[in-house]
């Protein structure tokens, strides 16, 4: 039987498990051979659990009970039934032609199948048989490889990863679980031979297509987009100055909805400044600039004073609280969809993790109101096993998601964007799967882990509010695939496939009720200028630089109050206005 | 819906054709749904031209909501319009939710302000040039039995 384990793990066929060891499977292979039967020992749970279907497809048929099998004596084509395995399986598809099953239960832990089955069978039914069992042998198979990965067996995990190869050019790598496990595969032989450890991939600029594209084929950062949006609305209600900070601009898309909301609410809208985080252009173009001037054509168009602010940073950790210049007396949102998991760090390593010091000095901007949009998703383990499976199952879901959308979608380019979505969700696996230390960046936690940071931080948690997940649950209608589900988790929204929750959102307040004046604290002032490669911030944050640097709290108030006055004037360059 | 046309026994200056009066006209559509109202403007040019009118289309999407008509009309208008509303967000948002509830007034005004959302996303992307498609997912069939 070669190199690989013998299984062992029987769901169901309890007498034979307590036999059937590895020493003793070749006496037992012995005696069923002399009994007349062709099937080995290691297969005898698979088939017990065919059996199990066959009997209940039998006694429960659909229609209450009266099933014509006399023809399975007479008409059903049988193989050898010596072959135990191929002939239950020829009754079962005579009796249920379209049993997809459940190919993403978890697998057996230790049991995997080396035989390959009978192939000879034409009906339909018995295809989509065969490609199930394709499917739960991928499953298998990569489990198997990832296992030999972390055990640091590059031998097998190698010669596994080749017969998956083998194995998916009989499958159908379309859809299911066919093409997650391509994908799967992709990633781990890139982790296995790739020479230098791959970091993240692609400019910013193609990051942004394929993240535009996800947006477009599928619900879930709409979802995020306006449950945050509500979640402000709600907060800013009463306040006439406010400023909303967004952790990755990207094309701005969840601002409009807000400006337009803004725009309509009872008593007016208030002015708005938004402040945009993203990476700076390589090309010398502006873009944070560019998205700041068309958000403030649309405020202009429907009456909302309007100003935007653009800070350049590649990463979260090196923007600094001044650079935002938050004016005392304005309602401070901080918007974060799919961000914050980037700044963690492995579990288990020692030191402070970027992410304490941002959430430090988010706390101390005393937002009114802190969006924070995650994947609902435990990718952030140390071990390398079980984060793989994790992510086999999260992106397989997903990939169902995205998979019922093109399905029912008609327009070419709808199908275009289902496409390169799925490109964006490869990026994702390839750095769970490939990277390692600091070079990976998705390190999605779930919603629990997240309410403890939070509340650790000292944030108080905000309920969403029904009109949220009504709202929520409207967009859903208009979202082909009936298979999308949202649900309250404690005043959190959770947007699902299937009863799997796949993306969280909540919302935390950091307020006090009493001091709203308080000046940003000066215990995170920078030691340079890093990273803004914008030559108008610089210009800028030079003059604030010199100005502060000796100074204490008192002097940066003073330096924020100027600039926001100084504001309001049309000349400043990196503040563009609406009127 | 009648001919429009004076039956010829009826005296001009006795009778009364509903095309006499255009505001009259848009006074009895604004009171349609979204697919009789698209029936009406197939009917001739004048009835087409009131259709056109955003009051109409206006009174439709606003029915079971209530305050601020002037404010939102300002918005909707810079946005693009109700009329274009109703075709690109609120028709298709309407149309999902199960017949019985497409009157009901939580839903219509739910709907009126996710649509709101949506068109507002939609201005947005014209105003960028580039191709629009943050609505192509609303073209797309969905089973609503």
């Amino acid at each position: 039987m070669g190199p690989y384990p013998c299984g062992s793990a029987a769901v169901g066929w309890e007498g034979v498990r307590s036999e059937v060891q590895c020493t003793a499977a070749p006496d037992i292979d012995g005696l069923l051979a002399g009994a007349g039967y062709r099937v080995r020992s290691s297969d005898l749970c698979q088939v017990a659990q065919r059996l199990e279907r066959l009997e209940s497809a039998m006694v429960y048929s659909s229609g209450g009970g009266h099933v014509d099998y006399d023809h399975l004596a007479s008409d059903a084509v049988h193989y050898n039934p010596s072959d135990l395995a191929s002939w239950v399986d020829s009754m079962l598809s005579e009796l249920t032609p379209a049993d997809p099953g459940p190919v993403r239960q978890a697998p057996a832990p230790d049991g995997w199948v080396d035989q390959i089955y009978p192939q000879p069978q034409r009906a339909v039914a018995a295809r989509m048989e065969e490609e199930e069992d394709s499917g739960i042998r991928l499953v298998h198979l990569l489990m198997s490889s990832a296992e030999a990965i972390q055990r640091g067996d590059a031998a097998l995990s190698g010669s596994l990863i080749d017969e998956m190869r083998l194995l998916l050019t009989r499958v159908n790598t379309g859809f299911g679980i066919g093409k997650v496990a391509g994908y799967f595969v992709d990633a781990l032989t890139r982790r296995l031979y790739s020479v230098s450890s791959p970091a993240a991939s692609g400019s910013p600029a193609e990051y942004e297509i394929l993240y535009h594209h996800f947006y477009e084929a599928s619900p879930y950062l709409k979802f995020a987009h306006f449950t945050a949006n509500q979640a402000i609305l709600e907060a800013f209600d009463g306040h006439d100055r406010v400023h909303v900070i967004d952790f990755s601009l990207m094309h701005g898309l969840q601002w409009p909805a807000l400006i337009q909301a803004l725009a309509l609410r009872p008593g007016g809208p208030p002015s708005l400044r938004l402040t945009g985080i993203g990476p700076p252009s390589p090309d010398g173009r502006d873009s944070l600039r560019e998205i700041g001037l068309r958000l403030a054509e649309l405020a202009r168009s429907v009456r909302v004073r309007f100003a935007f602010r653009g800070v350049a940073a590649n990463r979260l950790d090196d923007v600094r609280p001044w650079m935002l210049q938050v004016a005392p007396g304005e309602a401070v949102a901080v918007n974060s969809v799919m961000q914050l998991h980037r700044l963690l760090t492995d579990p288990d390593s020692p030191g402070p993790a970027p992410i304490d010091s941002v959430l430090s000095w988010i706390h101390g901007l005393r937002p009114k109101i802190v969006t924070v949009v995650e994947q609902e998703a435990d990718h952030n383990k140390p071990g390398f096993l079980d984060r793989f499976t994790e992510a086999l199952f999260y992106y397989s879901t997903m990939f169902d998601s995205l998979e019922a959308g093109r399905a029912n979608g008609s327009a070419a380019q709808q199908q275009q964007a289902t496409a390169v979505a799925e490109v964006y969700l490869q990026r994702e696996i390839r750095d769970i799967v490939c990277c390692e230390g600091p070079n990976r960046a998705e390190r999605h936690e779930l919603l629990v882990r997240w309410r403890a940071r939070m509340g650790q931080t000292g944030f108080k948690p905000v309920h969403l509010g029904s009109n949220a997940f009504k709202q929520a649950s409207m967009l859903l209608t208009l979202f082909s695939g009936e298979g999308y589900c949202v649900e309250e988790v404690d005043g959190c929204l959770t947007l699902g496939w299937h009863s799997r929750p796949l993306i969280a959102a909540s919302a935390w307040r950091a307020d006090d009720l009493e001091d709203n004046a308080r000046p940003v604290p000066d215990n995170f002032i920078f030691s340079s200028i890093s990273s803004t490669s914008n030559t108008n911030d610089s210009n800028n944050n030079n003059h604030n630089n010199n100005d502060i640097i000796n100074s204490n709290g008192s002097m940066l108030r003073r330096n924020s109050n100027n600039n926001s006055r100084s504001s309001d004037s049309s000349s400043q360059q990196e503040s563009i206005h609406g009127m | 819906m009648e001919v429009c046309g004076v039956p010829p026994e009826q005296d001009k200056t006795k009778g009364f054709s509903i095309n006499d009066n255009a505001d009259l006209l848009a006074e009895i559509l604004s009171r349609l749904d979204g697919r009789s109202l698209g029936v009406a403007a197939c009917v001739c040019r004048l009835w087409s031209g009131v259709c056109r009118r955003d009051t109409v289309w206006e009174a439709l999407c606003t029915r079971h909501v209530s305050g601020g008509a002037a404010t939102a009309r300002a918005v909707v208008a810079a946005l693009g319009g109700y009329r274009r509303l109703y075709r690109l967000c609120m028709g298709p948002v309407l149309e999902r939710l199960p017949p019985a509830r497409r009157d009901e007034a939580g839903h219509v005004s739910l709907s009126l302000s996710l649509s709101l959302s949506l068109f507002s996303i939609d201005c947005y992307e014209r105003l960028g040039g580039r191709q629009r498609s943050s609505l192509l997912f609303l073209r797309n069939t969905v089973d609503v039995s």
